[in-house]
């Protein structure tokens, strides 16, 4: 059993030197092969443009992962939380029918519009169908429903054309060493980086965070102690809505707003979240971090439309060697 | 003069005619009635898979009565959920899964007093005291803990909100018997202080030795009701519920 797991690690991890090292062989003829001079300039700079896609997936992640942690349920439609934001603040911001906003207050809304769609979920479909006893089995295949619905609707108002927001569209990059960042990159990636320590403080530190925690432990203990655990439901779907709009006007920012980018991203975040361990929200920014790193350094090596590919294929290296995932813990017995 | 007569004799809580289950069409309590008076410490005792465990947590709001009522202190409270009987004063300790393992000492006593959190320090000095084990580990994380200080850990929370009604369910269940006598122990002290306790044991004789008064539970009726050291040598209950060693004592 375990010569087995290690065997299948071991194949996979051949898989991914294969490529390498047929590179090498090749010589002057593979010019973006790993070796040259520029290699380890190039590997800095898509080790940063890693981070970088990594905490925009953990911020659409953190809320995928908050409600999969209290309610058990497998969002689907949680990647057209990211659509939503992203192609609501295009609309305030630089659509020709739209009003025209500046980016900032546009992402305000779109922020506060996910946050209201996490609300509608759970009123208008969570709570009702849960009251009437409806398993986490059929309301999973109910949020796939959702997803479509939803991704749906936005064609229909938004259509196919990707689009970029007014402000901040071309930069030229500053260098930094070998690394060349835009400023607008930058700004979004420690952006990010900030929200996602704003939410570990308030998951540790605030009395709210704390219940959520304590839901996500043991729900009926939680009502014992007072909490009403619907109002704490409630509040994640809101804060993983909320979220989930701000990373899809990020992600629309330093790529392009597209009617489909949420749905290609929730890819990503299942990944992120199984990768760092199901259920907790610090397991779900490792994760993703780790799997932004691992699609953007891939491209290193092989075609960029294999990205995703190979950060599918990282996620079953590591679960095979620890099966509760980075920072999950193995269950305990007794 | 006769309000406060009144209130004297109404008891904390009355169940009465209790029925509830789990699934559908299966009642797992059929009829069932309880009554802990102020200040009164009240057992129940009764085989596996009797319905004591369920019985608390219908009362507690945990799961839906089917029939019957369930009143705390003459305010008829059937049916309300269990964060808003807290509000009114009755605390629970769950027989499994006590505790919130992925939460430190502290943030389980923390969300033991979560409705009323300017409570905390207050309330955790007096728990602390009287469950000194706690204050040397109050960043350790409720998981890591043994049987027994999780079980310590579990009352304790459910005491921060200084109920007037705490329901127990096995408080004793996994401990080694000077375990199980700190815990009884304990369990007396806080009713000496006033809170009345509805205490669910599988340790029956231990459990009626210390109770006012206690009720035998038999798939989800009640069998028998008395005055905890009658029962305990009522020859019905020795042969049926406590088993003939409990004679030999
Ligand atoms: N969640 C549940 N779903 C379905 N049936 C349940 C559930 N919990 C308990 N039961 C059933 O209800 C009956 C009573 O269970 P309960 O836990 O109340 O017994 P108990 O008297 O507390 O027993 P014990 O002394 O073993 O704790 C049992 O037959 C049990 O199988
Ligand atoms: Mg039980």
């Amino acid at each position: 059993m375990r010569c087995q797991r290690v065997f299948t690690a071991a194949l996979a991890l051949g898989l991914v030197m294969l490529p390498a090292v047929t590179a090498r062989a090749r010589g002057e003829d593979a010019p973006r092969g790993p070796v040259g001079p520029a290699f380890g300039g190039r590997a800095l700079q898509a080790l940063v443009d890693g981070i970088q896609f990594g905490v925009i997936i953990a911020i659409t992640a953190v809320g995928l992962s908050l409600v999969f942690g209290t309610i058990h349920l497998i969002n689907f439609a949680h990647g057209e939380f990211v659509t939503v934001g992203a192609t609501f603040a295009f609309f305030l911001n630089a659509s020709p029918a739209g009003p025209g906003w500046h980016l900032i207050p546009a992402a305000v809304a779109a922020v506060a519009l996910g946050a209201l769609l996490g609300a509608a979920v759970d009123r208008g479909v969570w709570r009702p169908l849960r009251a009437r006893g409806t398993g986490l089995i059929n309301l999973f295949i109910v949020t796939i429903g959702l997803s479509l619905l939803l991704r749906h609707i936005v064609l229909v108002l938004y259509g196919t054309r990707p689009g970029s927001y007014a402000q901040y569209d071309i930069q030229s990059a500053i260098g930094l060493g070998p690394v060349g960042i835009t400023p607008r990159d930058l700004t979004v990636t420690v952006l990010a980086v900030l929200v996602l320590l704003g939410v570990a403080v308030l998951l540790q530190r605030t009395r709210t965070g704390t219940a959520v925690r304590a839901v996500s432990a043991n729900r009926d203990l939680a009502e014992a102690s007072g909490i009403d655990v619907r109002r704490v439901v409630l509040f994640v779907w809101m804060l993983g809505g909320g979220l989930a709009a701000l990373g899809g006007v990020f992600f629309g920012l330093v790529e392009t707003v597209t009617w489909d980018m949420g749905f290609k991203l929730l890819l990503m975040m299942f990944a992120g979240i199984i990768l760092g361990g199901l259920g907790s929200a610090y397991g779900a920014m490792a994760g993703s971090l780790v799997i932004g790193v691992v699609a953007q350094m891939s491209t290193l090596w092989f075609p960029v439309d294999l990205q995703y590919a190979w950060a599918l294929l990282v996620l079953i290296v590591v679960l095979l060697v620890r099966p509760q995932g980075i920072l999950g813990r193995a269950e305990r017995v007794g | 003069m006769r309000a406060n007569k009144r209130e004297r004799n109404t008891p904390v809580l009355a169940a009465e005619g209790i029925v509830a289950g789990y699934l559908p069409g299966v009642d797992v309590l059929r009829g069932c009635s309880i009554e802990v008076g102020p200040g009164e410490l009240v057992g129940v005792i009764g085989p596996n898979g009797a319905g004591k465990s369920t019985l608390a947590k219908a009362v507690f709001g945990l799961l839906r009565v089917r029939a019957g009522t369930v009143r705390l202190n003459g305010e008829d409270v059937t049916g309300r959920p269990a964060h808003e009987l807290v509000r009114r004063g009755v605390g629970y300790v769950p027989q499994l899964q006590n505790v919130f393992a992925s939460l430190t000492v502290e943030e389980n006593l923390r969300m033991g007093v979560y409705l009323r959190p300017r409570d905390y320090a207050r309330r955790a000095a007096a728990v602390e005291e009287l469950f000194p084990v706690l204050a040397a580990r109050r960043r350790q994380k409720a998981g890591s803990m043994s049987g027994g200080e999780r079980q310590m850990l579990a009352m304790a929370r459910a005491l921060m909100t200084e109920p007037q009604l705490l329901l127990l369910d096995e408080p004793s269940a996994g401990l080694s018997p000077l375990h199980q006598d700190h815990v009884f122990d304990r369990v007396r002290e806080i009713n000496g202080a006033g809170v009345a306790v509805l205490m669910v044991e599988q340790n029956a004789r231990r459990c009626l030795q210390i109770c006012h008064r206690g009720y035998v539970l038999d798939q989800g009726r009640n069998a028998y009701t008395g005055r905890g050291t009658d029962l305990l040598h009522d020859e019905k209950v020795i042969a049926c519920y406590l088993g003939t060693l409990a004679r030999a004592r």
